[in-house]
């Protein structure tokens, strides 16, 4: 339950995204969607491989799969030229329903000493 | 004599001291006195901003209205005015988005500059 982000560089994005596709489903992950989350500029220069990068395009890969993948797949990501930044990420369960108004903080009770 | 001890450590209290009663617990034998109830008359309580709205990595213009223009630090809780939850949730989507490359560090985005303004901050003149 996890996913996936990266960001790359290059007009060869459809070769870079079926590597990457190709090697998750070899370690035995499930993909379930993938986004484009458009190119943009990078908020910052990133240097990467030597080379410094000003633009990039963003992917979101939507994964199910066990948790040994992380460590391997990141290691392969880390010596493909074209992925500027990856990672792995927890898929977001939204809790925001619960949400009950705020409760006035009594200050008095955090000043006296806590036992 | 039994013990050397007064009379009064050997009976319980119970037999021979006068009742203690909490004033505002409910005595038997007296209607017109005020029924402890929680106060019907009180409003709903207070949200903050973001009471109701997922807080996600992605969404960069929410994120940046709780960032700094000048400095792109993230703005304290006295300032933003939110609840503990939100704000433990919204330092951390910032700082997601910082290192995946979604919102810039130092400064905020300039495209995102004239949103509406949530954090009441006062700047020096």
């Amino acid at each position: 339950l996890s996913l996936f982000f990266f960001f790359l560089l290059k007009p060869e994005t459809a070769a870079v995204l079926k590597r990457t596709v190709e090697a998750l489903m070899e370690r035995g992950a499930v993909v379930r969607n993938l986004e484009n989350l458009g190119e943009r500029s990078l908020p910052y220069k990133i240097s990467k491989h030597k080379e410094r990068h000003r633009r990039g395009g963003y992917f979101l890969i939507d994964l199910e799969g066990p948790p040994s993948i992380v460590s391997t797949m990141m290691d392969h990501l880390g010596r493909d030229i074209d992925i500027i930044r990856r990672a792995f990420v927890k898929h977001p369960v939204s809790k925001t329903e619960e949400c009950s108004g705020m409760i006035p903080v009594n200050y008095e009770d955090k000043l006296i000493a806590k036992k | 004599m039994a013990a050397r001890r007064p009379w009064w450590r050997l009976v319980p209290a119970a037999l021979w001291r006068q009742p203690r009663r909490l004033q505002h617990e409910r005595q038997p034998g007296r209607p017109d006195q005020p029924i402890p109830m929680e106060n019907p008359y009180k409003g709903p309580p207070k949200k903050c901003v973001l009471c109701g709205i997922n807080v996600d990595y992605k969404n960069v213009q929410l994120l940046s209205q709780f960032v700094s223009p000048h400095t792109g630090c993230i703005y304290g809780r006295h300032i933003t005015g939110l609840c503990n939850k939100k704000q433990k949730e919204i330092t951390k989507a910032i700082k997601r988005a910082h290192v995946f490359g979604f919102m810039p560090v130092m400064f905020k985005n300039p495209s995102f500059l004239t949103d509406p303004k949530i954090c009441n901050i006062k700047y020096p003149e």
